[in-house]
């Protein structure tokens, strides 16, 4: 038996709550009598809208009252979005932690950190892998919370950031109304170092360099951090999926962990990366698709899950310009098929509501539907091999 | 030497490397080879493996951590 927990705080999509409630549904189904609180879902941010839309309510409902299912929704931010009085309304059984009065809005933070503690007995650390800059997105704030409580349960802060959260490393942030994250991480690091336990916050050094923070000598031909704040690290990604080989939980904007309750089985957790998005307008798919090589390069069991708008990977031959700079994200996935470790999925009904099919190179992938995701999600899977499975959405 | 033919290579990872290594071998024509330029991580980690791999893999010196590489079938 294992419990499997998940944050959101991005928007979820319609089609998201559809098959993510029928997967967790199906995962009830499935699992033995006494299951009570198995699946804990973590709502905050974007993510709360979908309690109240009508387009996905009735489904967040219709999980909530599950004896296995414990929805929380963050009670401050459902203040600050004006919803908590009909998300309360419409859902008696779900925990609204956070009620605006508490100057250090960590109520609904303190349950997701002492849930996670609890499910991950023997971690000494949790981290938060960011792919989001600060200002223009929310979930940096989400983080400092998170790590604060993280570092207040005893537990070692990290920080990994990825893709545009390596924006985080900028110094000098000023921001006039909003709180600062480069600050904010600074003060962590500081906490931590106080108390003894040195945080662990890196960057990504592919997308720092991109991003030019990460920039060339040319007298040492070496690369060096260019207007960065200290306590982040540039380094790369191998030294940050390193962190990975251990047994804590790895939270992001969207993600999720499975944890065999009694004795997991032994050796590194695995990894699920959903590919959400379309291949091309966004670096999410090339940054979910890399991140999965790396770390089963890294002797990381990965499964790809291509999900949602993410099948369009798979479909039709896509052809680079010549004049284009751009990955070709069907060779990337071609070259890497035979990567041991590494296993690449597509979600059936996807597919089938877009009416698209995987080209012919692609059509050999395994199609999984709901109730493997079921398995998937609870723990349970083939992909899971009864070890801690850490799962995030790109 | 001379580095003007050379992709310039050292910005990307490990990983990143080796997907392109293995695209552009698949596409390299029978007796030509691939010349680019790499940082000496990139050879240790990625480059150096493709020849236990019937790759032949040559590699030299530019300056500093610059490295020319050329690999063929």
């Amino acid at each position: 038996m294992s419990t499997a927990s998940f944050l959101f705080c991005d928007p979820v999509s319609p089609e998201r709550v559809r098959w993510f409630s029928e997967s967790i549904a199906a995962a009830v189904r499935q699992q033995e009598p006494g299951g009570e609180g198995a699946f804990t879902i973590f709502l905050t941010g974007d993510a709360l809208y979908s309690l109240a839309d009508a387009r996905t309510r009735d489904a967040w409902a219709a999980l909530a009252v599950l004896p296995a299912v414990r929805i929380t929704a963050d009670g401050d931010e459902l203040r600050l979005q004006g919803l908590r009085g009909p998300v309360l309304s419409g859902n008696p059984g779900m925990i609204i932690p956070g009620d605006g009065t508490d100057r250090t809005t960590g109520a609904f933070w303190d349950l997701v950190v002492s849930t996670l503690k609890a499910e991950w007995r023997d971690a000494r650390q949790a981290a938060f892998l960011l792919c989001s800059s600060p200002y223009m997105n929310r979930t940096p704030v989400y983080m400092l919370r998170f790590l604060a409580g993280v570092h207040a349960a005893g537990l070692r802060p990290e920080l990994y950031t990825y893709l545009d959260g390596v924006h985080t490393v900028h110094n000098g942030q000023r921001p006039s109304e909003f709180e600062n994250i480069g600050r904010g991480v600074a003060a962590l690091a500081g906490s931590a170092a106080q108390s003894g336990m040195d945080a662990w916050f890196a960057a990504c050094s592919r997308c720092a360099t991109a991003r030019g923070y990460y920039q060339m000598n040319p007298g040492t031909g070496f690369c060096e951090p260019s207007s960065c704040i200290e306590s982040i690290a540039i380094r790369p990604l191998r030294d940050i999926l390193a962190r990975f080989r251990e047994r804590h939980p790895v939270l992001s904007h969207a993600s999720g962990y499975a944890v065999p309750r009694d004795d997991p089985a032994p050796g590194i957790p695995h990894l699920v990366i959903f590919i959400t998005n379309p291949p091309y307008c966004t670096e999410w798919t090339f940054g979910g698709i890399s991140l999965a090589v790396a770390a089963a390069m890294d002797e990381i069991p990965v499964a790809v899950i291509f999900i949602e708008d993410g099948v369009h990977a798979l479909c039709g031959t896509h052809e680079v310009p010549a004049a284009d700079k751009i990955f070709n994200i069907q060779e990337m996935l071609a070259a890497t098929l035979d990567v041991e470790g590494l296993q690449y999925l597509v979600h059936g009904p996807s597919l089938e509501v877009r009416g698209v099919r995987p080209s012919p190179e692609f059509q050999g992938l395994r199609q999984v539907h709901n109730p493997d995701l079921a398995g998937i999600l609870r723990g349970t899977g083939q992909e899971n091999a009864g070890r801690a499975t850490r799962m995030i959405f790109f | 030497m001379d580095m003007t033919e050379a992709r310039d290579f050292t910005d990307l990872t490990c990983t990143n490397l080796m997907i392109k290594l293995k695209i552009l071998l698949k596409r390299l024509p029978p007796g030509e080879s691939l010349t680019f330029v790499a940082t000496r991580e990139q050879v240790d980690n990625t480059c150096s493996p493709f020849a236990g791999q019937g790759y032949a893999v040559d590699c030299e010196q530019d300056a500093g951590n610059r490295y020319r590489v050329r690999m063929g079938k």
